[in-house]
């Protein structure tokens, strides 16, 4: 095992592999950064220029770029509440507040550490999980997939403070939401009103980019002030002190490293889930879950980290049963076959040089990334302290050019304007848009997984099913936690009393 | 009124010509429509992607494209992305283009026949109306087990005491053809839908949560050739050259049944095809499956195709008008199985 970890590392260091690797992160990030672009359309773009090279090189320009957009996205959810893609949706929740309250550079520089972190911790869990990789696989399915997603619904307590019910509502219409469209059971149109165009359902990249990134224009329009004060942006803290809060909370990014390197591992959980998911599990174990939604580096920390991992994981399926862990794992499955890459179990053996090789990737892919977010960290996090007059026309133009991208439809524009006018409400009425946006995130998990478990494992599956029934168990204790720990602050506040 | 009758004298006065003029003007109008629509050399034609940007059909669109431009003496031959609906808003929007030639349509043809047979309110269409103007690539479609699983071959799926749990993705192309295989074979089945791509399902299938599923050579042949599944029938006119011990659907099947297989297979081998709108003009069409045909046999592009991984697989276009032919005579066979298999998951 030693000399294939080596030699996946030598066959790096030759000039072609490491150049490549540079302009894949670059363009990676540059990609990631446009709202609603991600990892799928940068590999997508890149396929055409694959052919005819080293295959560590153009595993390195592909793999490069693939993991340079995570952080990428983190930027504009930190900065501008623009979720870069689906999956950067969770630092939205306390990485912009950190950027109003002039914590920007630290949120940066977390969420790059943490990235970094999640990415090296999933590369090394990675290589010496490989032997328990398939067994693992084989023994979830879609009732332990049920579960996770409705871990991730237990978050909306978090965001309904103040009023439940309003949490409730804003959670329920994100979920009216996801139902547009095709139902992925039986193919039956709902809400489509007659149009093709919403027989597609609602893109969430594009309602992201509405209700966070336009929604904040048009509230800073109303308002007339900047995003961020000037003041507060320069002088409250640096980039290394989000380094340092993300070596502060080692267990916790420890933590959501391994979850995301196991929602990478597993087909059919995407990577929004697990951001979410992430950041349920460090409010619920958080000794001040209060804090959560107002500006907590944690929130931050954990779904970065996840996100760093994830990539590793998605790779296991991929190179042991060629079955994709997601869609930018199926492109890359494209680009292994042309190159001549057969996955299947023999990877895993006599063609384990070239998976480390893939894990190597993963590390200096991270590195670089890192170094380089680290290094405009600083300069980006003056950006939110521009004057509304060149801000908003900015923010708006990429914002509805990036919905356009999408899908290069000329109505995800309307759509992004829609869910602009819908978001300003919600935020002036205090209805969250977090909970809107993880209830239109899990509906099609959960109603997929439900439809499947009942039809396999029968209407009892929860009982017959061991890990199903264990999750239950966690999921009940990790919500019932804060309530717990509550509890306990209010007795001995009393008896102290 | 006294101007009026002026212009009534000067029109008696000048008819002869103003006649000459008329009539000189609408040849002209009539001359330049028929001179438009008796070819496509100097035109631009514009091929509507129905699928999205960055997907298989498009790469397989714009790689296509320029060889097209070449064979066919087009000015120009363009891409136009309309998503949506699986390719129903792209053919939506060809139904009612002028049949001249110059809008044409590239997308999964098994796709557009299933969602007017299932009677989807979103189809504007008639897919056997469409003129069928090329195949530019297919491959077999494969029903596999699981590779610890009992069943060996398709007689032990079909003598099972139990239903035979098929898990699918959605009411797509795999869906249906598992429904009329089922019924032909006399098999019991459970189809549990929802699962999230074929990924989703191999893995259901190599867990044992599925007896089988159907997909592509190319999605499945990684995992057989793993050993994690075992292929048990094709769907497809021959036997596939690499397993040729597989047999296909056509061959487990007898009497009227076979004629239900046969559309099937038809449709699924009209996989990713170029069409045009119903009545296109004979000579355009003409025109349009010469130089589709000469571009999928350019050598050029058939190498380009291998090193993008687009593998080329072509057919003439009158020979897949005439599998619409015989997709439209066994639809009343296959019409009400759908609509059965559709019921039961509803």
């Amino acid at each position: 095992m030693l000399e294939a970890i080596f030699a996946g590392l030598m066959a790096l260091a030759t000039p072609q592999a490491m150049i490549f690797m540079i302009i894949g992160v670059s363009y990676g990030l540059m990609i990631g950064i446009l709202p609603g672009l991600g990892g799928i359309v940068a590999i997508a773009l890149l396929l055409p220029f694959t052919y005819g090279h080293e295959r560590a090189a153009t595993l390195a320009l592909l793999l490069g770029a693939h993991i340079a957009t995570i952080w990428g996205g983190s930027v504009t959810s930190i900065l501008f509440k623009v979720p870069g893609a689906a999956k950067s949706l969770a630092l939205v929740f306390d990485g912009h507040p950190m950027t109003q309250q002039g914590h920007a550079s630290r949120a940066l520089g977390a969420s790059a550490t943490a990235a970094l972190l999640g990415g090296l911790i999933g590369a090394v869990f990675l290589a010496f999980s490989i032997p328990i990789v398939r067994p693992v696989m084989l023994a979830l399915g879609p009732s332990e997939y049920l579960m996770m997603a409705l871990w991730g619904l237990t978050i909306i307590a978090t965001f309904s403070e103040g009023s439940l019910l309003k949490g409730m509502i804003a959670t329920l219409a994100g979920i009216m939401a996801a139902y547009v469209g095709m139902d992925p059971v039986s193919g039956t149109p709902r809400f489509w009103f007659g149009s093709v165009y919403l027989l597609d359902g609602i893109s969430f990249p594009v309602a992201m980019i509405g209700l966070f990134a336009v929604a904040e224009m048009i509230k800073l329009f109303v308002k007339g002030n900047t995003l961020v004060s000037r003041v507060s942006g320069e002088e409250q803290s640096s980039v290394f002190d989000g380094v340092k809060d993300a070596f502060r909370h080692w267990w916790l990014v420890v933590r959501s490293s391994l979850l995301g390197l196991w929602v990478g591992v597993l087909p059919g959980v995407g990577a929004s889930v697990g951001g979410i998911a992430a950041y349920a599990q460090a409010a619920q174990t958080s000794k001040t879950p209060e804090r959560f939604g107002k500006g907590a580096v944690e929130g931050v920390i954990a779904p970065d980290a996840t996100l760093g991992a994830n990539e590793g994981g998605g790779l296991m399926p991929t190179l042991a049963f060629g079955i994709p862990g997601g869609e930018s794992m199926a492109i890359l499955l494209v680009a292994f076959l042309s190159m001549g890459i057969v996955p299947g179990p023999q990877m895993l053996t006599s063609e384990l040089d070239l998976v480390f090789s893939m894990v190597w990737i993963i590390v200096i892919a991270n590195i670089i990334t890192t170094l380089i977010g680290l290094a405009i960290s600083s300069r980006l996090a003056r950006l939110p302290t521009l004057n509304p007059n060149i801000m908003i026309p900015f923010v708006l133009s990429v914002c509805l050019f990036g919905a356009f991208a999408t899908r290069g439809l000329i109505e995800d524009v309307l759509v992004a304007a829609f869910f602009g006018g819908l978001g300003y409400l919600m935020d002036k009425y205090q209805y969250s848009r977090a909970n809107f946006v993880i209830g239109m995130v899990l509906a099609e998990m959960i109603e997929r997984n439900l439809h499947i478990s009942l039809g396999l494992y029968g209407d009892f599956f929860i009982l017959t099913r061991p890990i199903t029934l264990a999750m239950l168990v966690f999921i009940i204790f990790t919500t019932a936690l804060p309530f717990i720990r509550q509890q306990r602050h209010k007795k001995n506040k009393q008896a102290n009393e | 009124m006294s101007k009026i009758l002026l212009d009534v004298n000067l029109l008696s006065r000048h008819g002869k010509y103003l006649k000459i003029l008329l009539i000189a003007v609408l040849y002209t109008f009539v001359f330049s429509t028929i001179t438009r629509a008796e070819s496509i050399k100097g035109e631009i034609v514009t091929i509507i992607s129905a699928n999205s940007a960055g997907g298989m059909m498009t790469r397989y669109a714009r790689m296509i494209a320029p060889y097209i431009k070449k064979h066919s003496g087009a000015a120009d031959v363009r891409i136009k992305i309309m998503t949506g609906g699986g390719g129903i808003r792209g053919t939506n929007f060809l139904w009612f283009e002028e049949p001249d030639g110059k809008t044409i349509a590239f997308t999964s043809i098994p796709s557009l026949i299933l969602a007017q047979l299932s009677g989807s309110e979103a189809v504007q269409f008639d897919a056997t109306d469409l003129t069928y103007l090329g195949r530019a690539a297919t491959e077999p479609r494969v029903l596999t087990v699981g590779a610890t699983s009992s069943i060996l071959n398709i007689n032990d799926a079909r003598t099972l005491d139990r239903p035979f749990i098929f898990p699918s993705q959605g009411t797509d192309e795999d869906f249906y053809s598992m429904a009329v295989l089922a019924d032909v074979l006399d098999m019991e089945i459970k189809i549990i839908n929802g699962y999230d791509g074929n990924s989703d399902t191999a893995l259901a299938v190599i867990k044992g949560d599925g007896d089988g599923h159907i997909t592509g050579w190319s999605a499945s042949e990684a995992i057989i050739e793993a050993g994690d599944e075992r292929p048990i029938l094709t769907l497809s006119q021959e036997r596939y050259r690499l397993y040729p011990n597989i047999p296909t659907a056509l061959e487990v099947v007898e009497g009227d049944s076979r004629q239900a297989v046969q559309a099937i297979v038809n449709m699924l081998d009209m996989r990713r095809g170029f069409f045009g709108p119903p009545n296109l003009d004979p000579i355009a069409t003409e025109e349009l499956r010469m130089a589709i045909s000469a571009a999928l046999n350019d050598p050029e592009l058939i190498e380009q195709s291998k090193l993008a991984g687009l593998p080329l697989l072509p057919s003439d276009g009158k020979a897949e008008q005439q599998k619409i032919g015989q997709i439209t005579e066994a639809s009343q066979i296959i019409v009400p199985i759908l609509e059965a298999a559709l019921h039961a998951i509803l």
